[in-house]
């Protein structure tokens, strides 16, 4: 058995809406495997988004503890945070978050930019991370001249280029037809045969059917937490 | 991120937006170049009245009998002046020449070429210097020509022109009212702040003794009298001060009791000189002050483009945030767009205000001067203007919440 990458313990987070609170997230404990595929499933509300920004560094539970490659999230400071980030985590959004202005090139060296020590290659890594979504082509193209499934593409370069530990990806397909969402999982699925590990959230089934492992969520807590047999 | 990275970043945000960033720096050119000119307009002004006030006219005193006084039972005649007031006021600290002079206008000049009518003086050695005049040949009228009462003259160009032609006048005979002097020397005329109208160029000098003697004639009540003085201060001299003490020796020459009204006059221009310059000094005051706030204006206008920048790439922001940007990165980021607006807009401005100052060279009304001092303190304060109004857009964007902000619309 290998040693967790991600902990969760007993992890809440609560929202005040006027007098009440609202638990988003109420008492998750999870652990995730170096080179998994994880996908995490829940209608809106359930938490799922919570739980990704914590596990991206983005946001920090009311309670409880989240540890990643052994180290503490819960009482980084801000600034250790920004450097984590930058060097464990690889983000992909539903709506790809390019910078409409720069090239495919430059969107992807972003991560890169606020490395530290600054790398010495990054010409280099932004073409191996291009070349590994099948984009070298497309390099000095700006985001408005690449389709959808491109973009997504891009973004995923941009997630990959820095090495990171894990690549979370929220709702990577939501904004793309069905056959570019195949495309999509497929590369993913790819990447972490190679070793990457995935945790994507999605509210559609046939997405999470990528997967190797399904957790499930509703209100705030996970209802199942399934792995499913090699095929 | 580096310092160079930042600034790269800060300059390719700007030639994305091109013409935002031309309007949004037109106002800091504008508030530059107004800074720039209006500064150096003042200090223009400033050198102009300084050299206005170290002329020769400015730093003249000029003392006249009242003649207006009439004789009453309280109060003497107002009489000449005597020849020993002038050396005493000569050895006031500061004066650079005092001289006593007689006159007598309209004077028939005449040689064997000719004749002319010109201004018949008597005077001191120290008149040559008291009107910023130079000897062009010949030499000055001299102590020993006073006190020999010598029938020797200094004549002015013109009178060289005039009666001379072109022979050397030096040891020639000329004719004062028919009565015989021989050229000693010729001089320029006098500097024209100093002469008052007339014909300034047409004059001839004899010693003092020998005008008095040969063709004023002398005055009833006082021996040696002299009928005006002129004194002139030292550069930087304290004119107050010595005005006091030419009242001191005149009051005692002439033996008013203390608390009896003078009777004589000095008069100067150097008050309303002075006034003139303090009047300028509040001009260029106000005018920099107008160019201060049209760059306030440029600055808010920078700090307004900044905030709608800082909002418009919200998700920008929380994208570069969750690549692992640091507070200070996206902080240093828009302080860097600032400041590289305002600074090269201040160069801009900087070049145009110095091409204003360089059309004004030609104009008379406005004087306006190159300095370093002028060109930092008008760049110095583009800087200071892209410091504080990029700070708080800046501060705005480096506290962003990244989750919010990657989902800003």
């Amino acid at each position: 058995m290998k040693l967790p990458l991600i902990k969760c313990n007993d992890l809440t987070k609560v929202y005040k809406m006027g007098q009440s609170e609202v638990y988003a997230l109420n008492g998750v404990s999870l652990e995730i495997t170096k080179g998994e595929f994880v996908a995490i499933i829940g209608s809106s509300g359930s938490g799922k988004s919570t739980l990704m920004n914590m596990l991206g560094g983005l946001d920090k539970p009311s309670s409880g503890e989240i540890r990643i490659n052994g180290e503490n999230l819960s009482t980084m400071s801000g600034k250790k945070l920004a450097q984590f980030r930058n060097v464990t985590i690889g983000f992909v959004f539903q709506q790809f978050q390019l910078l409409p202005k720069k090239t495919a090139h430059k969107n992807v060296s972003l991560p890169l930019q606020y490395r530290r020590p600054k790398p010495d290659n990054i010409d280099a890594s932004v073409k191996k991370g291009l070349e590994m979504v099948g984009l070298a082509d497309r390099a000095a193209h700006r985001p408005t001249e690449l389709s959808g499934g491109q973009q997504q593409r891009v973004a995923i370069a941009r997630a990959l280029v820095g090495n990171p530990q894990v690549l979370l990806a929220d709702e990577p397909t939501g904004a793309l037809d069905s056959k570019t969402s195949e495309a999509i999982m497929t590369l993913l699925q790819d990447l972490n045969r190679q070793g990457i590990t995935i945790i994507v959230i999605t509210h559609e089934d046939e997405v999470a059917a990528y997967a190797e492992r399904v957790i499930e969520f509703r209100d705030g807590e996970i209802i199942s937490d399934h792995i499913k047999k090699a095929a | 991120m580096s310092p160079l990275t930042t600034l790269g970043l800060a300059a390719s945000s700007l030639i994305e937006r091109p013409l935002r960033t031309l309007l949004t720096s037109l106002g800091i050119i504008i508030g530059v170049a107004a800074v720039y000119a209006m500064l150096s307009i003042g200090e223009g002004t400033k050198r102009e009245v300084e050299k206005q006030l170290s002329s020769m006219a400015s730093r003249s005193f000029t003392i006249w009998p009242d003649w207006n006084r009439r004789r009453t039972s309280q109060s003497k005649p107002s009489f000449p002046f005597k020849e020993s007031d002038v050396e005493e006021i000569r050895n006031i600290a500061g004066v650079f020449a005092a001289t006593g002079s007689l006159q007598r206008n309209s004077t028939t000049i005449s040689t064997e070429i000719g004749d002319t009518t010109a201004n018949f003086l008597g005077v001191d050695p120290d008149y040559l210097k008291s009107g910023g005049q130079e000897m062009l040949a010949g030499e000055n009228i001299s102590y020993t020509d006073i006190e020999q009462s010598a029938p020797v003259v200094v004549i002015s160009d013109g009178i060289q022109k005039t009666l001379f032609k072109n022979q050397d006048p030096i040891g020639l005979p000329i004719k004062v009212n028919n009565i015989t002097f021989t050229v000693k020397g010729v001089t320029t005329a006098p500097d024209s702040n100093i002469s008052f109208g007339g014909n300034a160029d047409m004059f001839v000098w004899a010693p003092t003794s020998s005008a008095r003697n040969r063709i004023i004639g002398g005055n009833p009540y006082v021996r040696n009298h002299i009928r005006s003085i002129r004194v002139i201060g030292d550069i930087g001299a304290n004119f107050p001060q010595i005005e006091q003490e030419i009242n001191i020796i005149m009051r005692r020459s002439r033996d008013i009791k203390t608390g009896a009204p003078p009777d004589y006059r000095i008069f100067s221009s150097r008050g309303w000189q002075e006034r003139n310059a303090k009047s300028q000094k509040t001009i260029s005051y106000l005018l920099a002050a107008m160019g201060a706030i049209s760059l306030l204006v440029g600055g808010v206008g920078v700090m307004n483009i900044m905030l709608v920048s800082v909002t418009e790439r919200t998700r920008e922001i929380g994208l570069r945030m969750a690549m692992g940007a640091q507070k200070s990165d996206i902080m240093s980021q828009f302080l860097a767009e600032a400041l590289l607006i305002c600074v090269l807009s201040g160069l801009i401005g900087l070049g145009a205000g110095y091409g204003l100052s360089q059309i004004s060279l030609g104009s008379e009304e406005i004087k306006m001067v190159f300095s370093s001092k002028i060109a930092l303190l008008s760049f110095g304060s583009a800087l200071l203007i892209g410091v504080i109004f990029g700070f708080l857009p800046a501060r705005r964007a480096a506290r962003l919440n990244p989750i919010e902000a990657l989902r800003h619309e």
